[in-house]
């Protein structure tokens, strides 16, 4: 158990350093740009007009400890990101972790809801595919779904939103609650809410399913050749235990690690697709703070983005290696595990 | 010799493409060909105003014009160009930077193996576009520098694809012999492993180019772009940033046909992308 356990230790450190690594560039970045951020910090949009004079602009360095050696101002940096300080936003004048997380969370509702939405219909889809290979259900989802998975998710919002909200008025054209509306009760509230999310929630999970369907269809065609599955028809069980409980559960176990790795690119399709449809959720602050040139801001974004998909991609290794029955650290005497070398290991998980 | 082996190959793999492989291939030779005589295609001028503003598209200005007056057919047989540019560059930085990092991986092993295999799973988790954002954000968006970028956060995939590639070989009996026989590693490199995994990073270049597209256009789209270059995705950006445009009928010409050719860009790469790694390796895919 011990080789077991150094290789999570080992995982854990290398993911420590990942975040080290990210923080470092995060913290080198306006170091290295071109250009003196107290130019910009005075100008309107993109025009750079300088209205400091020398003795405040030495100020400014002063007060934001630029005059200090860099290893100082590395380790002030790491201290106030311990204490979840990132910084004061120059545009909005507050906080940019408060600013954050007020609008995380609605980014949080898209994703998470895209996320499931797209696991069911993929899974769903996925086997049904797999159970009829090669017939012409099988062919017909599959060239629809790469179809659809491979077009970029901010052209499908924008479609949906031409027709759906500009055409035929449907849906909300922007944002995520009706402005200067009343609703009566809660319930009226929720529903509003919903109908804006309907259209971003939608482009997302059809630009996901695409993957999840694949994988399951390719993992539940292996595990459908599998000898236990001819012990289980063997055994006379029922056709429904056979599909969802044997097979299903066994093809499932790769979609782990795939969803968390793909988080990235959901991210990345949200930020997009907020923009599309005006959604006011991290995406769109991070667009509105790169066009006022908010530097703080746009730090601690991508600060915030880039760790917690690192972290969920953390998690889901570590849950990985705990689920899989060949790779868990027993839990009792007679559970034999099968020690496999580390690059085996590794290979299996990608 | 090398261009007479290299022309049956082209014949063979058009035949083992898909139908959707096919119209893709077909779509992308249309879209190269629109890039590369450009000038020939339209009558107007892509940079400066030709007519009425916000014309809707008629003999004169076949797709109408925009705010300006500027021929959108005109921007978007231009804008082809900035695509192909983008796409191109990338795939060629990263493909190359990728297959060698990939096979320089899988020759030297150990630790240096380990090493750059953590570094790809990282570039491969790191959430791309926001990256990018930072990035164009702090340096400027010049159409260089997005090539620049591109290429330094996609080489994972192919380096990975690439590395798997060269293990395997690295196992073949052949191989083995040719090493026993005293074969050098720039032997076996330019005469077996370079030609072998030559088809891999090929196909994943095909990848390459597609996503490069998309996140140029992407970054043009959320105003990020190279704002000298009239990309497709900056069309887009003017059209959607055009005040009030969903209540008027400007889209149907201004952002349909832009959106329509980029997407049928980045879609044929997409799926001659899919087809193509299916051919190179009969296990991915049906």
């Amino acid at each position: 158990m011990s080789a077991l356990k150094s290789i999570k230790s080992l995982m854990v450190i290398e993911y420590l350093l990942t975040f080290l690594v990210i923080i470092s560039i995060n913290f080198a970045l306006p170091r290295m740009m071109p250009g003196d951020p107290f130019l910009h910090f005075s100008g309107a949009m993109d025009e750079v007009v300088s209205f400091h004079s020398k003795a405040q602009i030495q100020y400014f360095r002063e007060h934001y400890g630029l005059d200090r050696p860099v290893h100082e101002q590395y380790l002030t940096y790491l201290k106030q990101l311990a204490a979840g300080d990132l910084g004061f936003s120059f545009y909005y004048k507050d906080n940019v972790s408060a600013i954050i997380l007020r609008r995380l969370p609605w980014t949080m509702f898209l994703v998470i809801s895209a996320m499931g939405f797209s696991i069911i219909l993929g899974t769903i889809l996925g086997s049904y595919s797999a159970w009829r290979r090669n017939k012409w259900q099988d062919n017909a989802l599959y060239t629809i779904l790469i179809i659809f998975s491979e077009m970029p998710a901010f052209l499908v919002g924008l479609a949906l939103l031409i027709w759906l909200s500009a055409g035929l008025g449907l849906f909300p054209l922007a944002g995520a609650v009706t402005h200067f509306g009343s609703h009566n009760n809660a319930w009226e509230k929720a529903l509003d809410i919903l109908h804006h999310a309907a259209l971003p929630v939608f482009t997302l999970t059809l630009a996901r399913t695409g993957g999840i369907y694949l994988l399951v269809r390719s993992s539940l065609s292996t595990v459908l050749t599998k000898d236990y599955m001819k012990t289980a028809r063997a055994k006379g069980l029922k056709e429904f235990r056979i599909r969802y409980v044997h097979a299903l559960r066994n093809a499932l176990m790769p979609l782990f690690t795939r969803v968390a790795i793909q988080l990235g690119a959901l991210l990345g399709g949200a930020i997009l697709v907020e923009n599309v449809f005006s959604y006011p959720g991290i995406g769109v602050l991070m667009r509105s703070a790169v066009v006022v040139r908010d530097y703080p801001l746009i730090q601690g974004i991508f600060l915030v983005l880039a760790i917690g998909v690192m972290a969920a991609n953390m998690l889901a290794d570590l849950a990985y290696k705990y689920l899989d029955p060949r790779t868990r650290p027993a839990a009792s005497g007679k559970h034999v595990t099968i020690q496999l070398p580390a690059k085996v290991q590794k290979g299996e998980t990608s | 010799m090398r261009t007479m082996k290299i022309i049956p190959n082209i014949k063979s793999v058009w035949y083992n493409l898909n139908i959707s492989g096919k119209i893709a291939a077909l779509i992308l030779i249309l879209l190269m060909i629109m890039a590369v005589f450009a000038p020939f295609f339209s009558r107007h001028p892509h940079h400066r105003s030709s007519g009425p503003p916000l014309e809707p598209p008629g003999l004169t200005h076949l797709l109408g014009t925009d705010e300006l007056g500027v021929d959108i057919w005109a921007m978007i047989c231009f804008g082809s160009r900035v695509s192909l540019a983008v796409g191109l560059g990338t795939a060629l930085l990263a493909g190359l930077g990728g297959g060698i990092i990939g096979m320089f991986a899988a020759f030297k092993g150990g630790w240096v193996d380990r090493f750059f295999m953590r570094l790809i799973d990282i570039m491969i988790a790191l959430p791309n576009l926001p990256v990018m954002i930072v990035l164009a954000a702090f340096f400027g968006p010049s159409l260089l520098n997005i090539i620049i970028v591109l290429a330094f956060f996609s080489w994972s995939t192919t380096a990975r694809v690439v590395r798997s590639g060269a293990l395997s070989l690295k196992e073949q009996p052949y191989i083995k012999m040719a090493a026993h026989y005293g074969a050098g590693p720039l032997y076996l490199l330019r005469k077996h492993f370079i030609p072998e995994l030559l088809p891999i990073i090929m196909v994943s270049m095909v990848r390459l180019a597609g996503m490069a597209i998309v996140t140029e256009a992407s970054l043009a789209f959320l105003g990020l772009g190279d704002p000298t270059s009239r990309s497709w995705g900056l069309i887009i950006n003017h059209a959607v940033n055009f005040r009030g445009i969903y209540f008027t009928e400007f889209w149907k010409w201004w952002l349909f046909y832009p959106w329509l050719f980029l997407t049928l860009l980045v879609t044929s790469l997409a799926l001659l992308g899919r087809d193509l790694e299916r051919i190179a390796d009969p296990r991915i895919g049906k």
